[in-house]
């Protein structure tokens, strides 16, 4: 994006608003959907660039969380270090999974995922030793944390604000350099023409996994936000496979591909679940299933796509209704 | 050796209703290269509408299956001309995730409007189950194992001995020489929707008195869905049937002579396998 | 809506009152109130609805009107975070109770205590809730590993009824796991052999290959836990399907309590044993006007959930009483802790003082109250009701034991 100009002053709009803002219950929202975008810019990655459809992606999102938590609590391992660390474990995880999905193809390769999921919830549910099961892990003291000369204190925001804030933007920045890098254009024509990718002379598993790899690190890092964050842990919160959908419908909705897709997707999603939940005490999910029709019929580059097309053509002038 | 014929008998027919749910999806998906992620939702349809029937007109479930059938199968079609024709032309993947968007939609929108309370269907005359030589059957799934035979076996002849079947079998097979052929293409994937919905809604209703209702129960019966299909190949009606049948026996036997709460997780297992090694299904008749 | 309406209210009278003192005392409830696990919030709302309409008809607290603000959790750990936060920084409740299942309940501990804000446990059972040292964190209702004691005392003194061998189902959930542990613990210790211990994954729909293998233990006696409804009634009939014959069917779970139970399963259910937190003591009179006043009020009569609700909202108000309010929400706050530590009363549930000691399964809690191994109760399905068999002093009629089973 040539133009960094708007980006730099989006970023320091967002640095700027626990400034002002003191509500804590909207830092906490603000901090809701910087941890979705950094998911849905993770699963984008994978489906939007390489266009491999996941419906498994709570797996690595749960594997970063427990990988965080226990190396927390078991072996005194700071959450800075242990969320990084959860990252790396998910993305390790995804190797496997990656190696045996990848054999796949569209559909087949998206219920696959499904399934693997499934697996390490059922797993994870029983293998008391290593997740303690149903129970999960609970963590009640942050460690102490001085950083220029002060305190940081656990039970305010502003911290929190700025890890999420801080993972969202590498998540997005993260794929603006995958988009451009020679990774980038494989994948574009892996998801073009995978078989023309393969003729081309693209070796074309060695992408995917690369690519799902990079994909489970950034779940892995929300996953592990989330242990730091949320502080507890258990297998259907973490696992379930209501998350692997979730993070489908914010990269949809927001714009399959698109760089900006992920932020407008999970502000857009959180701000109508929230609002929806408070006020007319519906079911927000019917609304989700909703606008995962509406996108998919009307809007197939989401909403970003949609607006970024509409600005750009405004930019050069083309006509409103003119021939597209 | 009781229990194994126990499990054995609880197997196939639990299976024979999982088969029956199977076989619409993999109906539609053979025609259409369609799945039907909502498949679940329509079966959930089925048994609600079951139960409304027996609750508020006391009609007994089973025969409410001549009213419920005829008008699944008008709903599947107007899915399809209203909701589904215009993705389809976005790709395999477009429609995946737009019949998940219509089974979140569809599911939740029950729950509000049912809410999450638990029903059953309690049959005067199905208090008691059947003893058989010592062994336990109970009387609602016996029955509908025995219509479940019944209607895959007229579907069966539907789609052998029928043009319209003859027809759907073809653009099954080989879409384009199907419109080659002379035949209405268009035609045939409305009336295979809607074949596939009434099969689902069927299922429902022959589930209802033998489980819990709830707005949620299609999560559970899509996934099992989805392993019957793929073992028993995508597209193939038998195969279906038979991967019903084996995923039941392999759940009970597994649940007796291994354990219990891994028992969702051998279908998993199961599925992941026949995917990767052998995605044309057990028997090699499905199509990837 | 109704939260809306409830926010417009509770806005109204504190922007419409002028001293601070006449300002109404909140109470933070987040709940179920839209998914799967609705009818539960429902319960709940009931319940305090009506403790809130009868303590403000007798005047309030210390003159001040009583509200609870429910906000609907979804049975999501996140949201009941998210929603538990909104209640203390927004609203600014001086005091939270509710949550619904433990995988919320204990968000909701970690934010109440992260945040000094006082949270009286009124239904989750999860052992680590109060057993983290939480000094905010209170409860009023039986843990999970104490939960079975009213079986266990059955077992040891009744005649004949310690089981020859049994066999012990459970949902593979916090509850399930942590009462079948404890069932398990102390039958061992008793020198009885556990000839099958088996978890199924909740919501089940099919126990009949679960069923057959028990068959195949012959097992003295049949031990049912399950937290969920569906699962409680389909355990027992394709239990009784299959022909399981111990000589006592004993469930454990508020789903064996529920009228549902009796009406699915007709003459099925007949002298299975429930064990819960609370059948109503009917030898109380209080007891005895609050489940007529509530079946008159709703249609239905209150079990569990609704009593575990309608007390909490009487404990935190009598702990409201004796705070010393002074209007800053911080310090009001700290006082309505210090009064809940000096808690001693009865409720309707049963007697509430909260103190530290160490549960059956060896957690160390805090703030749990002192009286749980009393409150839970073995009662016995009869002709469609369920009564109270055991201990001795909360029983409504003998039990009947052995189970003489019919050749069917």
């Amino acid at each position: 994006m040539r133009r960094l100009g708007p980006w730099l002053l989006g970023v320091a709009a967002l640095a700027a608003v626990p400034l002002f803002v003191r509500t804590s219950f909207f830092l906490h929202v603000c901090i809701l959907v910087f941890m979705w975008t950094l998911l849905g810019a993770a699963w984008n990655v994978l489906g939007g660039f390489a266009g491999q459809v996941s419906f498994g992606h709570a797996a690595l999102f749960g594997v970063g969380s427990y990988a965080t938590i226990i190396l927390y609590l078991k072996a005194g391992i700071a959450p800075w270090w242990g969320i990084p660390l959860g990252g790396v474990a998910a993305a390790a995880v995804s190797m496997p999974i990656g190696l045996l999905c990848f054999r796949l193809r569209g559909p087949y390769f998206s219920l696959s995922t499904l399934a693997m999921a499934e697996i390490v919830r059922v797993v994870a549910l029983n293998w008391e030793w290593a997740t303690n099961g149903p129970v999960g892990f609970l963590i009640t003291a942050l460690p102490p944390l001085r950083i220029l000369g002060r305190e940081v204190n656990w039970e305010s925001k502003e911290p929190f604000y700025a890890v999420a804030a801080i993972l969202a933007l590498m998540a997005l920045v993260s794929t603006a350099l995958l988009k451009r890098s020679r990774l980038g254009a494989y994948l574009a024509a892996i998801r073009e023409d995978e078989d023309g990718a393969e003729a081309v002379g693209i070796d074309t598993v060695r992408s995917k996994v690369l690519t799902l790899a990079l994909s489970a690190f950034l779940a892995g890092l929300g996953g592990g936000f989330y242990a730091f964050y949320f502080r507890y842990v258990d297998p259907d919160t973490v696992l379930g496979i209501g998350l692997s959908i979730e993070m489908v419908l914010i990269a949809i909705v927001g714009g399959l591909g698109t760089l900006g897709g992920p932020f407008i997707g999970a502000l857009f999603l959180t701000t109508i679940g929230e609002a929806v939940r408070e006020r007319i005490q519906v079911g927000h999910l019917i609304f989700y299933g909703l606008f995962m029709m509406l996108v998919i019929r009307f809007l197939p580059e989401g909403i970003w796509g949609r607006a970024y097309r509409f600005l750009a053509r405004r930019q050069a002038g083309v006509p409103r209704h003119g021939a597209a | 050796m009781e229990a194994f014929v126990q499990s054995l008998v609880s197997g196939v027919l639990t299976g024979a209703l999982y088969a029956m749910i199977g076989v619409g999806l993999t109906v539609v998906f053979g025609v259409m290269r369609i799945i039907n992620l909502a498949h679940g939702e329509m079966v959930m349809l089925g048994m609600f509408g079951a139960f409304w029937g027996h609750t508020l007109w006391h009609v007994d479930p089973f025969i409410s299956l001549l009213l419920w059938a005829p008008l699944m199968f008008a709903a599947g079609m107007l899915i399809y001309r209203l909701l589904l024709r215009k993705i389809i032309p976005g790709g395999e993947l477009n429609t995946l995730l737009y019949t998940a968007g219509l089974s979140l939609l569809v599911a939740n929108l029950a729950l509000f409007i049912w809410t999450g309370d638990y029903r059953t269907i309690s049959l005067s005359y199905a208090m008691l189950p059947m003893r058989l030589l010592g062994i336990v059957v109970p009387v609602p799934l016996a029955i509908a194992f025995g219509l479940a035979v019944i209607i895959t076996g007229a579907l069966q002849l539907f789609l052998a001995r029928t043009d319209m079947g003859r027809a759907i079998r073809a653009t099954s097979q080989n879409t384009e020489a199907a419109i080659l052929m002379g035949i209405d293409v268009e035609k045939v994937a409305v009336v295979t929707f809607g074949l596939g919905t009434a099969l689902a809604g069927a299922a429902g209703v022959l589930l209802a008195p033998s489980l819990y209702l709830y707005p949620t129960v299609g999560e559970i019966l899509i996934v099992k869905c989805f392993v019957v299909v793929v073992l028993g190949g995508l597209g193939s009606v038998p195969g279906a049937i038979a991967g019903g049948i084996l995923l039941g026996v392999v759940e009970s036997l597994g649940a007796v002579y291994a354990s219990t709460a891994y028992k969702d997780g051998i279908g998993f297992l199961i599925f992941l396998l026949v995917l990767l090694y052998r995605p044309s299904g057990l028997f090699g008749v499905g199509k990837s | 809506m109704r939260n809306l309406g409830l926010s417009i209210l509770a806005l109204s009278a504190i922007l419409s009152s002028s001293p601070a003192l006449a300002q109404t005392l909140k109470i933070g409830a987040p709940q179920p109130m839209t998914g799967p696990d609705a009818p539960f919030g429902d319960k709940f709302k009931k319940a305090y609805s009506m403790a809130v309409e009868e303590i403000n008809a007798a005047g309030g607290v210390n003159g001040r009107k009583l509200e609870v603000i429910i906000e609907d959790h979804q049975a999501k750990n996140a949201l009941a975070a998210t929603v538990a936060e909104k209640l203390i920084t927004q609203e600014k409740v001086l005091a939270m109770t509710g949550g619904r299942a433990s995988g919320q309940a204990v968000e909701i501990a970690s934010v109440c205590q992260r945040l000094k804000t006082p949270y009286l446990v009124d239904h989750p059972s999860a052992d680590i809730i109060t057993a983290k040292g939480f000094e905010w964190v209170f409860r009023n209702n039986p843990t999970g590993s104490i939960y079975p004691q009213g079986f266990n005392a059955f077992i040891a003194e009744f005649p004949g009824a310690m089981p020859k061998s049994a066999a012990v189902v459970y949902d593979n959930t916090v509850f399930g796991k942590t009462i079948a542990a404890a069932i398990t613990k102390n039958l061992k210790s008793k020198g009885v052999p556990v000839v099958v211990d088996e978890a199924y994954p909740l919501n089940s729909l099919d126990f009949k290959p679960l069923m057959t293998k028990v068959k195949a233990a012959n097992p003295d006696f049949l031990l049912m836990v399950a937290v969920a409804t569906t699962d409680a009634i389909l355990l027992t009939r394709h239990a009784k399907e299959i022909g399981v014959k111990p000589r006592a069917f004993v469930g454990f779970g508020g789903g064996f309590g529920v009228a549902d139970f009796a009406t699915q399963l007709g003459p099925a259910a007949q002298n299975v044993f429930s064990s819960a937190a609370w059948s109503g003591n009917p030898n109380d009179p209080k007891t005895k006007a609050f489940y007529e006043k509530f079946q008159k009020k709703y249609g239905i009569y209150p079990k569990e959930h609704e009593v575990e609700g309608y007390a909490s909202i009487y404990i935190i108000a009598d702990a409201l009483k004796r705070a010393k309010l002074t209007g800053n929400v911080e310090a009001d706050r700290d006082e309505v802790r210090k009064a809940l530590l000096a808690t001693d009363m009865t409720t309707v549930f049963g007697k509430v003082k909260f103190g530290s000691w160490t549960g059956p399964a060896g957690d160390h809690y805090t703030n749990q109250n002192i009286y749980s191994p009393e409150h839970s109760v073995l009662a016995q399905w009869r002709d469609g009701k369920l009564l109270n068999v055991w201990p001795k002093a909360y029983a409504e009629t003998a039990p009947v034991f052995p189970e003489k089973v019919a050749e069917r």
